[in-house]
């Protein structure tokens, strides 16, 4: 596999799937942190 | 008019909004168009573009259903200002337009699922001519009647019993069918030479406009933003419910799916082609159906000696893309009865009204192919205009005011920055300006009679149903915002 190949492959793959995990994690904290709020404000 | 109905969770909105942005434009059309613009040289403006258009039309849709509780009609003319609800109406118009025809190619989609399963699909070898047989009798009008059908009952259900509830099975099937597929294709012998061109960029692809000009589109059409979908099931958002994070989720999340099918289509040709695998690959056929209707058919019988393995992996492909195509009708039907909610009809009125429409109206797409083609050119199109709308509707709004009280207001867990006041009020306008121009050109080159409103696919037959549209709209604009914001 050529240089380029394997750079757009990280590039494309990191950027789209890296950054839907990034958000999934970030959605998942936050939603933990709201239960939690939540549960301190009862 | 009270809200009463809500996504029970943020799962619920998130899975739901993935559903209208995964639809079959991720699996045949992502991969035809990889293919004709230079495979890796096409995804780097592809993603560069999800930041710049598709994630800040997400987040202005979210923002804009949530704030105002209303459909298209509603919200334009409570951001913009009521002069402006002729705009509203015609991103739900162009939607609803969508809709018609979207329903026969969900219905395509469950035909070749049947067949697949009853294994009628491997007992031919020319598909072609399957395909054609298919198309030429009343068939597709049986099937786009089963398509709406589906879509009305699951929509008279309501939010959360229909639509959240429908979705929470139907995408996370789809997702898991798509990474089986996967794994399938990237186990058989030479896949990797479609993975190769799949990521291989090549300059001279890289510095023609055109490859820009098509990753944008494919974004415009692909992720469902500025169609007014996620506008209106932003309706049934909880207040509390964030924004950004959302819509970063959802466009994230819809191009890492068009990147899984197109590793799956690119691997899957190029293993089993026994001629030309590109040449097959960039083959539009009739109504861009060729590569997934006639094509893939026939990779599929050479998949194995086995029948039995061919018969079920050409299912569960078909079933993966009837699950898109059905996730993707629901919220074109919501949309439309929406906005006859919003006109004050009860959601059971408007779903028959639209469902028994909607089948009326896709009919003449069922039956003619020429009919099909000119309304998937004249509302695809428009879309970019229903994007320039909203994005116009927010700077008469304010770009600071509705980023800092809206989009960052209530129930946001991340604060954004300025950078999204510049891509709104001055990098939308200028793609949708230069891609309407681009589009309009391309088609005077491919028909000399350009301005002949009766050709199927050029700039007259474009300008001339959008004017009567806008005409119409603009002339009953005080009607529109009369019956639509009563309180």
């Amino acid at each position: 596999m050529k240089f380029e190949t394997i750079i757009t492959l990280v590039i494309v793959v990191g950027l789209v799937w890296g950054g839907f995990g990034f958000f999934l994690l970030k959605a998942f904290k936050f939603e933990k942190m709201k239960r939690e709020n939540g549960k301190t404000e009862n | 008019m009270k809200q009463r109905e809500y996504f029970s969770s943020r799962w619920g909105l998130v899975i739901a909004t993935l559903g209208i942005a995964v639809g079959t434009g991720n699996i045949w059309r992502f991969s035809r168009i990889v293919a004709q613009n230079g495979g890796g040289s096409f995804l780097i403006p592809w993603v560069i573009f999800l930041f710049f258009w598709s994630i800040p039309l997400i987040i202005a849709e979210f923002a804009i259903g949530k704030s105002t509780r209303y459909g298209p009609v509603g919200a334009i003319a409570k951001t913009a200002g009521p002069k402006f609800a002729w705009m509203g109406a015609f991103i739900a118009l162009v939607s609803t337009a969508i809709m018609f025809y979207y329903s026969v190619v969900t219905g395509w989609c469950i035909r070749y699922l049947v067949s697949a399963v009853s294994g009628d699909l491997f007992s031919t070898q020319n598909h072609l001519q399957y395909w054609n047989d298919f198309s030429s009798t009343l068939l597709p009008v049986f099937y786009h009647f089963l398509a709406m059908l589906i879509g009305g009952i699951i929509i008279f259900r309501g939010v959360k019993n229909g639509i959240e509830k429908v979705n929470r099975i139907l995408v996370p099937a789809m997702i898991i069918i798509l990474l089986v597929l996967l794994v399938r294709a990237l186990l058989l012998p030479d896949a990797i030479e479609g993975i190769k061109y799949f990521f291989t960029p090549q300059k001279k692809y890289l510095l023609d406009i055109n490859v820009w000009l098509q990753a944008l589109t494919q974004n415009a059409w692909d992720t469902g933003a500025g169609w007014g979908l996620i506008m209106t099931y932003a309706i049934y958002m909880k207040k509390k419910e964030d924004v950004s994070v959302n819509a970063a989720l959802i466009g994230f999340g819809n191009n890492s799916i068009s990147l899984i099918a197109g590793m799956i289509i690119f691997s899957t040709v190029f293993a089993l082609s026994s001629v030309d695998a590109m040449n097959q690959i960039t083959q539009s056929g009739p109504a861009n159906t060729g590569l997934t209707f006639i094509y893939l058919p026939l990779l599929f019988s050479k998949l194995s000696a086995n029948e039995s393995v061919n018969i079920f992996f050409a299912s569960i492909f078909f079933l993966a893309l009837s699950f898109a195509a059905i996730s993707s009708l629901i919220s074109l039907i919501e949309l439309t009865t929406r906005t006859f909610i919003d006109f004050g009809f009860n959601r059971k009125k408007a779903v028959l009204i639209v469902t028994v429409s909607g089948f009326l109206l896709g009919v003449p797409s069922a039956l003619n192919m020429d009919f099909f083609t000119n309304q998937d050119w004249v509302w695809g199109l428009g879309l970019l205009l229903s994007g320039a709308f909203i994005s116009f509707s927010i700077i008469r709004y304010g770009v600071d005011k509705f980023r800092t009280e809206i989009v960052n207001g209530p129930g946001s867990d991340i604060k954004i920055g300025k950078w999204y006041n510049v891509i709104i009020a001055y990098l939308v306008p200028l793609q949708v300006t230069v891609l309407i121009v681009w589009w309009l050109i391309e088609s005077a080159n491919w028909d000399p009679e350009w301005w002949n409103p009766f050709h199927t696919a050029n700039v007259g037959t474009s300008v001339l149903q959008w004017s009567i549209a806008l005409a119409v709209f603009i002339f009953f604009n005080k009607s529109l915002v009369k019956y639509t914001l009563r309180e």
